[in-house]
């Protein structure tokens, strides 16, 4: 019987656990990824993260795959610090030139993040390097100012990447839970099954004596 | 503040020209009016065949029936609030362009005649100006696309704690 486990996991319950955590891969490692991103980038995190892990349960590999994702957040939030900064420095050079009527916001900010890049075509670099003369200020200036400006923002982007590193840590700790549990309960498995290996001996034995 | 009577009964009578919705589905579509993420209701994970399945896949991992369900609630609680984060992150409140750039004198041509630069335009235009005014101002400290992604997203860090708090703890007592 196959059951449909949130985002669209297909599971069978008469599986094994081993063949249940293969087949939970392709469902938790099929995130929500933006449109410029790779998927191929995003698996090859998880297979790298599964790998670390000896014979990993269902229960391990969803966890782990959420930590990846956790580690994907923080990627995506380190670049929308720097997309912060791109956005006050064309929020402060429009607001100090004549730009801020002419071409708007939008246009001087695709300029400066060209610029910024070094992809920009004659025109951006004259615009940029125009709004900068208007506003009578070099590059440096204008990122120290640009970083005043947003650092509420910036803030808060800190804040989700600290709270992505502490979900690290929890799924972590249940990992490591998990897997001690699993140990434990392979080892009683053992001491049981030597000991019932034992008490067949002794029983075999106490048999043979009363027979002779 | 006292109150008028007749100013209260004024108000209760235009209150009852009012309708408002009167269907069930208007009645729904509008007590969703105020919805933002969803994380606030409490979710039925139970009914679900996720649930079920999850319940099931935990079990052999050698948990008891209710650490396997703490688990499996848990796993699909933090899941919402995932899926939540995601769509505030992809979905911001876009970007009103005119009403951040424009320069309400020379752009508006009606506005243009009506304030003079002596100031000495009628008192209802000025307060048209002071709140197209304002306005721009709150459109401007919400700054562009990526600074509205990150304040909207930094509100569900309550519900992230929560939701990895709760799996965390059902997982390692389990």
């Amino acid at each position: 019987m196959l059951y449909n486990v949130h985002f669209g996991i297909n599971v069978d319950v008469a599986m094994t656990v081993e063949d249940k955590s293969k087949s939970l891969l392709p469902f938790l490692s099929s995130p929500k990824l933006l449109p410029d991103e790779s998927e191929a980038e995003f698996q090859s995190g998880l297979q790298s993260l599964l790998s670390e892990l000896d014979n990993p349960s269902p229960l391990a590999v969803a966890l782990v795959s959420q930590l990846n994702e956790c580690l994907w957040w923080i990627r995506r939030h380190s670049v929308d610090k720097e997309l912060l900064l791109h956005e006050a420095m064309a929020r402060l050079l429009s607001k100090a030139g004549s730009n801020w009527m002419g071409s708007g916001n939008s246009a001087l900010s695709v300029a400066l993040g060209h610029y910024l890049d070094g992809g920009s075509d004659k025109d951006q670099a004259a615009l940029i390097e125009e709004a900068l003369i208007d506003a009578n200020l070099t590059l440096s200036d204008l990122r120290v100012r640009a970083f005043k400006d947003a650092a509420r923002h910036i803030k808060m982007v800190d804040d989700l990447i600290h709270r992505q590193h502490q979900t690290i840590r929890h799924l972590q700790r249940s990992i490591d839970s998990i897997d001690y549990k699993s140990r434990l309960i392979r080892r009683m498995d053992l001491e049981l099954a030597a000991l019932e290996s034992k008490q067949s001996v002794k029983g075999a034995l106490s048999l043979d004596d009363k027979s002779s | 503040m006292t109150i008028n009577p007749r100013r209260n009964l004024a108000n209760r009578c235009n209150a009852l020209k009012s309708t408002g919705p009167r269907s069930v589905v208007g009645k729904w579509t509008s007590s969703q009016n105020s919805r933002k993420h969803g994380l606030n209701s409490a979710p039925d994970f139970e009914s679900s065949i996720e649930y079920q399945a999850l319940v099931e896949l935990i079990a052999e991992e050698g948990f008891s029936a209710f650490a396997c369900a703490d688990i499996a609630a848990g796993l699909l609680n933090y899941r919402r609030v995932m899926d939540a984060y995601y769509d505030t992150y992809t979905g911001p409140e876009p970007v009103d362009e005119f009403l951040r750039d424009a320069n309400m004198k020379t752009s508006n041509p009606i506005f243009s005649e009506l304030l003079s630069p002596s100031g000495s335009e009628p008192q209802d235009v000025r307060e048209m100006a002071a709140f197209f005014a304002s306005m721009q101002r709150q459109e401007r400290r919400k700054g562009g696309p990526v600074s509205r992604r990150s304040s909207d997203t930094h509100k569900l860090i309550r519900y992230q704690r929560n939701g990895i708090a709760r799996l965390s703890r059902a997982v390692r007592q389990g």
